[in-house]
């Protein structure tokens, strides 16, 4: 048996999301599996099924290494400096 | 309105059909050979009890005195859908020959004279390419093994024959009033070659030319179907006013 990654797509503009994974011997079943465990219900219009082994799987700590704080501007200051100067017009 | 005392009959046969694999197929929920196929067997189990509710709808307002109320002898199904097939192999071999079947006969029905039997068809003949890719891919898959065609090839060379049952309804007034497009030996002809072609793939040679076994179309029910109606009545039987 070989896991195959699952992905559904809703119409519209929603991207195709996780939905879960399934067991499957081969890929006609993987996607006749995927089709059954995840989009029975219409949950999705499109489907994706994708063999775990070719997911490029990136470096966790390269990932939380990327976490620094001055990636994070939210517009605080701005929206601060901003409602400021817009005081002193008034 | 049902056109014809005929017509009623081919629908019930057909209704029967669809309910006893459904209850059958259903008896494998939880314990299916792994999870996905659970799923998937059983979601097709849901299938063919839609398809059961569907065609009884077009006899009587009373679903459930038709599917749950009727003495066995008022029962048309074929024997092979009340086979209780309780071991993993005959249930996927019949799965394969049922769905195959279903296809058929749904195609003989699309464009019924009988317009809502027609629109019946329409609807469950999409479903049937899904359940034929799933069994027969699951089939191949297993006839491909030395540990699979061992335990397969037994079964199927036992059930096939019991198919033909499938169309042993008489159809000449059907077949002139344009309620039934395709005669029923059209059908078991077009049934046959499709199997003996799927199991030739694997140098099995079925034989179908054996004398149906089976005569659920005239009332006689087989060994497993009392265990099975017993089963599916159930719930009535507790609360005969039960809503579901």
């Amino acid at each position: 048996m070989k896991t195959y990654e699952v992905f559904l797509k809703k119409s519209g503009k929603d991207p195709f999301t996780h939905a879960g994974s399934v067991d499957a011997p081969d890929d006609e079943m993987a996607l006749t599996y995927a089709r059954e465990a995840y989009g029975r219900r219409s949950e999705g219009d499109q489907m994706w099924v994708v063999f775990r082994g070719h997911v490029l799987v990136a470096d966790e700590i390269e990932l939380e290494m990327a976490d620094r704080t001055h990636k994070h501007n939210d517009g605080q200051l701005v929206a601060e400096l901003r409602r400021a100067t817009s005081g002193n017009e008034s | 309105m049902v056109p014809s005392q005929e017509a009623h009959k081919l629908v019930l046969s057909f209704a029967d059909d669809e309910l006893c694999v459904g209850q059958n197929h259903s008896w494998w929920i939880a314990i299916g050979p792994f999870l996905e196929e659970d799923l998937a067997f059983t979601s097709i189990a849901q299938d063919e009890l839609g398809h059961a509710r569907a065609l009884y709808s077009l006899l009587s307002d009373d679903i459930d005195q038709l599917a749950y109320g009727r003495d066995h002898s008022e029962y048309r199904s074929a024997h092979i859908t009340e086979f209780l097939c309780h071991d993993w192999s005959s249930a996927l071999v019949r799965h394969v020959l049922h769905d195959m079947a279903e296809q058929v006969r749904w195609s003989a029905l699309t464009n019924s004279s009988w317009t809502e039997l027609g629109n019946t068809a329409q609807r469950a003949l999409a479903e049937e390419n899904f359940h034929l890719q799933h069994g027969l891919s699951l089939l191949r898959r297993l006839l491909s093994s030395d540990e699979g065609r061992k335990r397969l090839e037994p079964v199927v060379l036992e059930l096939a024959p019991y198919g033909r049952e499938y169309f042993a309804d008489s159809d000449q007034e059907l077949m002139d009033n344009g309620l039934l497009t395709v005669s029923m030996a059209d059908q078991e002809r077009i049934w046959v070659d499709q199997v003996l072609e799927v199991f030739d793939e694997f140098n099995i040679t079925v034989d179908m030319s054996e004398e149906t076994q089976g005569s659920g179309r005239s009332g006689i029910r087989s060994n497993d179907f009392a265990t099975l109606h017993d089963e599916m009545t159930a719930v009535i039987q507790i609360d005969p006013h039960a809503q579901w």
